[in-house]
């Protein structure tokens, strides 16, 4: 099954930052390998009737941090990753996740106490 | 391809110019008796942006559109296409320009096929596969009388005719209001489909449309830009601010609306540094949609 972005257009997030966030974490993730084709930039873009130019934008820039490369050819290919600070990078990834249900557990005032466990327990549950 | 004949000196200068701003307006001023409709207004578009102009009815989209056309005469100022002033459009310059009006002027009696024939004759280079394949992809019957057309179908022909000659620089003027969603995304495609780097205005009070396809925001209030500037720079830097008490007055503070439970404000955060903000306010990013309501109302 080809990779498929999911872009709401109409979010406050702009559709290249979608783009990249989901490459960012398929890649974390392992569900998109070294070596695997994202989708053209045409595709993507008659798919969800984007501007073409926007879908360059997010894997230029997913380029420039070395999570992908462009193949002679081919289209975008998922790099090689080089070892040592993947969990960092991941971690990077879980930060805006992290800051936003931060704020809102300031702003319901809960106990920190009570966040932390609220945050392990949904971590364990999922197993 | 059909080239003017001017081959003097400045002509590969001038053409780079085009390409580097294929719309270039400079203090421009329109006023209808005593209504001032543009306001010392200045815009230069990039090559292969797609603008979406949005404002309120009665900004002065649609005015601006035409001046820079040339088909509205401003009191003062110049707007230039492709290099050139819009008062005196080479044939080479039109050749490269397409336009659709808020209400398309089609020849009502003849038939949607020979029309397209009859409008292609005045271009150098007209695509006439392209022309029918798109007919056929929108549902437009050839053979039908222009009269008998739906406002829709009218659109949908008007948008044909825009894109028959495949132009470099293409100026709508609330093109898809009576069309379908779906309709509306086929010729968001359309606009991709055949010329790369093409330049795109397009005034549309559809934002949800505007966000797959712009790349600049042009925002019109009362005959004036009010924002210009890249989209994805827009949404990420623009936010609006619940808050207890007014900020101060400056720049990175765009507006203000102080209501019974406090006052809501947005703040551009590449001016007004989010971290001065007391630490009761609660911040938000905005969609197009947002931002029209809290910078225009």
């Amino acid at each position: 099954m080809p990779l498929q972005y999911e872009i709401n257009p109409s979010a406050t997030v702009p559709i290249y930052r979608q783009i990249v966030d989901q490459v960012e974490r398929l890649i974390a993730g392992g569900s998109l390998r070294a070596g695997d084709e994202l989708p053209s930039v045409r595709a993507v873009a008659a798919l969800h009737a984007v501007n073409p130019m926007t879908v360059s934008k997010a894997y230029s820039l997913l380029e420039a941090q070395g999570l992908v490369q462009r193949m002679r050819g081919q289209g975008m290919v998922v790099a090689e990753r080089t070892p040592g600070n993947s969990t960092s990078q991941r971690m990077a990834l879980l930060q805006p996740s992290l800051q936003a249900a931060a704020q809102h557990a300031r702003q319901l005032e809960i106990p920190l106490a009570e966040a932390l466990a609220a945050f392990r327990k949904e971590l364990e549950g999922d197993k | 391809m059909h080239e003017p004949k001017s081959t003097h000196a400045s002509y590969a200068s001038e053409s780079a110019l085009a390409n580097a701003c294929p719309i270039e307006v400079s203090d421009l001023n329109l006023s209808y008796k005593n209504r001032h409709v543009l306001k010392d207004v200045c815009l230069q578009i990039p090559q292969g942006a797609v603008v979406g102009l949005v404002g309120a009815n009665g900004a002065g989209k649609t005015s601006l559109i035409r001046c820079m056309l040339g088909l509205t005469l401003p009191q003062s100022g110049e707007a230039r296409l492709l290099g050139e002033d819009s008062r005196n459009l080479s044939d080479h310059a039109r050749a490269r320009l397409g336009y659709v009006a808020q209400t398309p002027e089609l020849i009502e009696w003849m038939k949607v096929a020979a029309y397209l024939d009859y409008i292609g004759a005045f271009y150098p280079v007209w695509h006439e596969q392209r022309v029918m394949q798109l007919l056929l992809d929108w549902d437009l019957s050839p053979t039908q009388k222009i009269a008998e057309l739906s406002l829709g179908q009218k659109q949908k022909l008007a948008l044909v005719q825009a894109l028959g000659h495949a132009p470099d620089l293409l100026l709508l003027d609330e093109p898809v209001a009576s069309l379908d969603p779906l309709m509306r995304r086929d010729f968001m495609r359309a606009l991709f489909d055949d010329v790369p780097q093409r330049t795109v205005l397009i005034s549309s009070h559809l934002l949800s449309d505007l966000e797959r396809i712009i790349t600049h925001l042009v925002l019109m209030k009362e005959g004036k830009i009010l924002v210009f500037d890249e989209w994805d720079v827009l949404a990420e830097s623009l936010q609006r601010v619940q808050l207890a008490k007014r900020l101060p007055d400056e720049s990175g503070v765009l507006v203000q609306h102080i209501h019974p439970d406090g006052v809501t404000a947005v703040i551009d955060i590449r001016q007004f540094d989010p971290s001065r903000l007391p630490p009761e306010a609660q911040t938000a990013q905005m969609n197009l949609d947002a931002l029209f309501v809290e910078l225009l109302s």
